[in-house]
C-alpha cells in the first residue's frame, strides 16, 4: 500500500516535471527560421553546386579521374603543346557533393559555389555546361555572401 | 486456434504489412505482422528496399574514391562510417597517422556520436507517441553539431571529412570555441531529456520491461553497441580494443541491467555525457602537429586481407578488404551493426501487442541506409 | 404548431451556433498550432494573416478543394455517415452549454444527462469510420476507439454525477448558479472529482495521453487514415469542438461556469475554457502515449473505483 503511494506520488511528480520543461521552452524565444525569407548562412567551405573558373583550368583531367560518380565530362582542343577546353559538362544529377574534385584541382580551377537550393523542374536543367556559368543565374539569387 | 474457444465463433489471425511506407519503420523496412487481435504472433522483417549495392560499387572505386559512400551507409553518423573506411585502410596501407590527427578523429567521432544518439532518442520518444516535441527538442541540439561540421568541412549531412592519412581541414581557433560552448549548452540539456523523457511515469510504462533481451541473447544474436551494452555486457571497444587516442581518456562504459527498451534509452542518454566527457578532455589534450600525413591519392596496397572495427553509435561496424595488385579492393565487406540489431527483432517481439513493436523497434535505432547498404 | 417567427428563431440559433462552432475549431486548430510550435522551439504558422491566423481557413480552402478517394471494398454506406455521426454530436452538445445568465440555447432541465448520452454517440461514427475503411489500421483503430470510450465514459459519467448531487439539480444553469462564489473546484471532493473528469475527458476525445485509436506511431492515423478531403475535414472540425465541449463543461461544473466579477459573463466563460483548452494542449505536446491494455487497466482499477468512493464520500457528506 506505501509502495502504491509512493509510486503514485514519483509518477505524478514525474509528470509534472515533464510539464515544466515544456512550458519553460514555451516561453523561450524560437530556435526556427522563416526560411525563404530569412536564410541561414552558409559557412565558406560549404559544398555546393560544381562552379568553374576556365581561365585556370589546366586540362589535366585530375577532377574527371577523381569523381565517385563519373559526374564531370570534359573534351579539349589541343594545339601546339597548349591545351585549351573544349567542354566542360557537369551531370548535376549524379554529383554527390563530396568535394573532392575541388581538393585535386592544381589551380583551384574547380571549386564548390554556396548555391545550395538546386532543384528544377526540367530534368535537362540539371546536365550543366560549366564553360556558360551564365547557367548559374537562375540559381544566383539563392546565393548568400 | 485456441481449444477453449466455442466451434461456432469463427476467428482468424490477419496479416498486416507495416511498411515499407509507414511512419515509425525508420525507413524503409517493411514488416510483415500477423495479428491475433492486438497481440503479435509472428513478425517478418523484409529489408532490401534501400539496397544500392556498396560493396560492389567498392570494387569499382579507388580507396579515396569510396570515402563519399561510407557517408550513405549510416547517414546520421557518416563521420564515424568515414572514419570506420579510413582506419582499415591505414591498416591495410600500414600508415601512422599524426597525434593531432587522432584526437581530432576521436572529437569528431564522439560529437557525432552524440548527433547520432539525439535522433535514435527523439525517434524513439516518437515512437511511443511524445508527438515531435522530444524530437523537435533533439533536432535543436543536433543543429549545434551540424553547424561545427559544416564550418569544418563544408557539409551538413554526408562530410566526407575524414582522409587516408589524416582528416580535411585543421580546426581553427573558432570551431576549438565553438566545441567547448557546445560542452557547455549540451549538459543542462541532457538533464532536460531527463525530466521531460526518462523518469516520465508514462514512458516509463510503456519502455520498461518491453523486449528484454538477455545476455545470452544478445551475445549469440551478435548485438553490439548501446543494445548490447543495454543487456549487461561491458564491451566497448573503445574501452577494450582502444583505437587512435581512446586509451588516454577517462570515460565509463555505461551498461543496463535488463536489457529492455527503457534500458537502452537509458544507456544512450548516458553515453551522451561520456562522450562530452571524452570531447572535454581531448579539446583540452589537443596536440600541435598536421592533420594529414601527405600520401597519394591512388593507393596500391600489397595483396592482402585486412579487417578493422570501429566503435559506431549504432555498434561495432567492420570493414573488410581484400586487396589484390590493383589499385581498386578485390572486395569489400561492411559488417553493419543494425543488420545484426534487427536480426533479433522478431525473437523479442512475439506475444507483445502492436504498440510494442514500435517501441521495440525504436530502441533497437536501427538505420536502413546501413542495414540494405 | 410552429409559428413563422418560431421558425426564423430557430434558423438564426443555428446559424450562430454553426458559425460559433466553425470558428472556434478553426481558432483552436490554430491555436493549436502555435501552441505546440512555441513548446518545440518553433513559430508554427507565419504566413497567412497576423502570425498565421488564417492558416485554418487556407487548409478548409484546400480540404474543400480536394478529391473525395473512396477506397476499394469501402462499405459506402457506412463510409459515408461515419464523418457527420461523429460531427453532429458535438453540434448538438452546444445545446445545454450556458455561455452567460442568459446566454444558453435551451436550459433543459436533464442537461448533464443529455450531455453524457451524447459523448456516447460520437464513439458510433468513430468506429463506423474504421470499419466501413476496409482497413486493417482502421479497423484496429475503431476497434480501440470502442473499447476506449466505452472504458471511461464510467468516471467521466461518474464525477458529473458528483457535480449533480452537489448542485442538487442536471440543469446546466441551476449548475453554475449553485456555484455562485464559491467555485466546485475548491472542494476536495470536487477537486478530485475534476481531475477524474478531465483524464477521462482527455480519453474520450482521443487526446494524447490517450489518443490510442489515431496512435500514428503504430496505426498510421487510426480510423481516418483513409478519408481524404473534406470527410477529413469533419473529423477534424469534430475533433476540435469536442475539446471546446470537454473544456466548456469543465468550466461550468468545476470553474463556476459564466460566473465572475466585472467582465461580462461570455467573457468569463471563455477564459476559462480556452484556459482548460491550452492545459490539454500543453499535456499533449508533452508526454507519450499509453498503450492500449494499460490505458483500460487505468480506467477500470483506478479512475472507476476512485470516482465510486468519490461518490460515496459526496453522498456522506451530503446527508451529513
Amino acid at each position: 500500500m506505501i509502495k502504491l503511494a509512493k509510486n503514485f506520488v514519483v509518477g505524478t511528480w514525474s509528470l509534472i516535471k515533464g510539464l515544466a520543461v515544456t512550458i519553460k521552452y514555451f516561453f523561450r524565444p524560437t530556435v526556427t527560421l522563416q526560411y525563404p525569407t530569412e536564410k541561414q548562412p552558409m559557412s565558406e567551405c560549404y559544398r555546393g553546386l560544381v562552379g568553374l573558373r576556365p581561365e585556370k583550368c589546366i586540362v589535366c583531367y585530375q577532377c574527371v579521374k577523381i569523381c565517385p560518380t563519373a559526374c564531370l565530362a570534359i573534351t579539349h582542343k589541343q594545339e601546339d603543346k597548349k591545351k585549351t577546353l573544349e567542354t566542360f559538362k557537369y551531370n548535376m544529377e549524379l554529383c554527390c557533393f563530396c568535394g573532392l574534385c575541388q581538393q585535386v584541382c592544381p589551380t583551384s580551377a574547380i571549386i564548390m559555389t554556396n548555391i545550395y537550393e538546386i532543384s528544377v523542374y526540367d530534368r535537362k536543367k540539371l546536365d550543366i555546361n560549366l564553360l556558360d556559368m551564365k547557367k548559374y543565374d537562375e540559381w544566383t539569387n539563392t546565393t548568400i555572401k | 486456434m485456441d481449444a477453449t474457444q466455442t466451434k461456432d465463433i469463427y476467428t482468424e489471425e490477419f496479416l498486416i504489412n507495416m511498411g515499407p511506407q509507414h511512419p515509425s519503420t525508420h525507413g524503409v523496412l517493411s514488416l510483415e505482422l500477423t495479428l491475433d487481435g492486438e497481440t503479435i504472433v509472428e513478425c517478418t522483417p523484409h529489408i532490401g528496399y534501400l539496397h544500392r549495392s556498396m560493396e560492389k560499387i567498392a570494387e569499382n572505386r579507388t580507396y579515396t574514391q569510396f570515402i563519399p559512400f561510407t557517408d550513405r551507409l549510416d547517414y546520421v553518423a557518416s563521420m564515424n562510417n568515414n572514419l570506420g573506411y579510413v582506419m582499415v585502410v591505414e591498416k591495410l596501407l600500414k600508415l601512422e597517422i599524426s597525434e593531432r590527427a587522432k584526437y581530432i578523429r576521436v572529437i569528431i567521432a564522439e560529437l557525432n556520436r552524440i548527433a547520432s544518439h539525439l535522433i535514435a532518442i527523439g525517434t524513439f520518444a516518437q515512437d511511443l507517441g511524445a508527438f515531435a516535441t522530444p524530437l523537435f527538442y533533439c533536432f535543436r541540439e543536433r543543429e549545434k553539431i551540424v553547424e561545427i561540421f559544416d564550418q569544418l568541412c563544408g557539409n551538413r549531412l554526408t562530410y566526407n571529412y575524414m582522409r587516408i592519412g589524416g582528416v580535411l581541414t585543421d580546426f581553427s581557433r573558432d570551431i576549438e570555441e565553438k566545441i567547448k560552448k557546445f560542452i557547455k549548452y549540451m549538459r543542462p540539456k541532457v538533464d532536460d531529456y531527463d525530466w521531460l523523457l526518462t523518469y516520465n511515469a508514462i514512458f516509463l510504462a510503456r519502455s520498461k520491461h518491453i523486449g528484454v533481451l538477455s545476455k545470452e541473447m544478445a551475445v549469440n544474436y551478435s548485438i553490439t553497441g548501446p543494445n548490447l551494452r543495454a543487456s549487461g555486457v561491458k564491451w566497448d571497444l573503445r574501452k577494450d580494443e582502444p583505437y587512435l587516442a581512446y586509451d588516454k581518456f577517462e570515460f565509463d562504459v555505461p551498461v543496463g541491467k535488463n536489457g529492455d527498451a527503457w534500458d537502452r534509452y537509458k544507456v544512450r542518454i548516458e553515453e551522451i555525457r561520456q562522450s562530452l566527457r571524452i570531447i572535454e578532455q581531448a579539446i583540452e589534450a589537443l596536440p600541435q602537429g598536421d592533420v594529414a600525413v601527405k600520401v597519394g591519392r591512388i593507393h596500391k596496397p600489397s595483396p592482402s586481407e585486412t579487417y578493422f572495427r570501429t566503435e559506431n553509435p549504432r555498434g561495432e561496424l567492420g570493414f573488410y578488404i581484400v586487396s589484390d595488385d590493383s589499385v581498386y579492393p578485390y572486395r569489400l565487406k561492411i559488417r553493419s551493426p543494425s543488420f545484426s540489431n534487427l536480426a533479433v527483432l522478431p525473437e523479442l517481439v512475439r506475444g507483445l501487442k502492436v504498440a510494442d513493436i514500435v517501441c521495440v523497434l525504436g530502441s533497437f535505432d536501427i538505420l536502413m541506409g546501413e542495414i540494405d547498404r | 404548431m410552429l409559428s413563422i417567427l418560431d421558425i426564423i428563431w430557430v434558423l438564426v440559433i443555428g446559424i450562430i451556433v454553426l458559425g460559433f462552432i466553425a470558428v472556434s475549431a478553426m481558432f483552436l486548430i490554430w491555436w493549436e498550432r502555435k501552441v505546440s510550435a512555441h513548446i518545440q522551439s518553433r513559430y508554427g504558422p507565419m504566413r497567412v494573416g497576423w502570425h498565421g491566423v488564417l492558416q485554418s481557413v487556407a487548409d478548409a480552402v484546400k480540404l474543400l478543394l480536394k478529391e473525395n478517394i473512396v477506397p476499394a471494398g469501402a462499405d459506402k454506406l457506412v463510409w459515408w455517415l461515419a464523418p457527420f455521426i461523429v460531427v453532429v454530436p458535438s453540434v448538438m452538445a452546444f445545446v445545454v452549454i450556458p455561455f452567460g445568465k442568459n446566454l444558453i440555447v435551451k436550459d433543459l432541465n436533464v442537461g448533464a444527462l443529455y450531455l453524457m448520452a451524447l459523448s456516447s454517440v460520437c464513439v458510433i461514427g468513430i468506429f463506423m469510420a474504421g470499419w466501413g475503411s476496409n482497413n486493417k489500421y482502421s479497423l484496429i483503430g475503431g476497434m480501440r476507439s470502442a473499447a476506449q470510450i466505452i472504458s471511461y465514459e464510467i468516471p467521466l459519467i461518474l464525477s458529473m454525477i458528483i457535480v449533480s448531487m452537489q448542485a442538487s439539480s442536471l440543469s446546466m444553469q441551476k449548475i453554475v448558479a449553485a456555484q455562485a462564489g464559491y467555485w466546485n473546484i475548491l472542494h476536495p471532493n470536487m477537486a478530485l472529482a475534476f481531475i477524474v473528469y478531465i483524464i477521462s475527458a482527455t480519453a474520450e476525445v482521443n487526446r494524447v495521453p490517450f489518443d490510442i485509436p489515431e496512435a500514428e506511431s503504430e496505426l498510421v492515423a487510426g480510423f481516418h487514415t483513409e478519408y481524404s478531403g473534406m470527410k477529413f475535414a469533419m473529423f477534424f472540425i469534430g475533433e476540435y469542438t469536442n475539446l471546446f465541449i470537454i473544456s466548456a463543461i469543465a468550466a461550468t461544473l468545476f470553474f463556476g461556469g459564466w460566473q465572475g466579477p466585472v467582465l461580462p459573463g461570455a467573457v468569463w466563460f471563455l477564459i476559462k475554457t480556452y484556459g482548460i483548452v491550452f492545459v490539454l494542449m500543453w499535456v499533449r505536446w508533452t508526454f507519450p502515449r499509453l498503450r492500449v491494455d494499460q490505458l483500460m487497466g487505468f480506467a477500470w482499477k483506478v479512475l472507476t473505483p476512485v470516482s465510486f468512493f468519490n461518490l460515496a464520500v459526496t453522498g456522506w457528506l451530503l446527508l451529513k
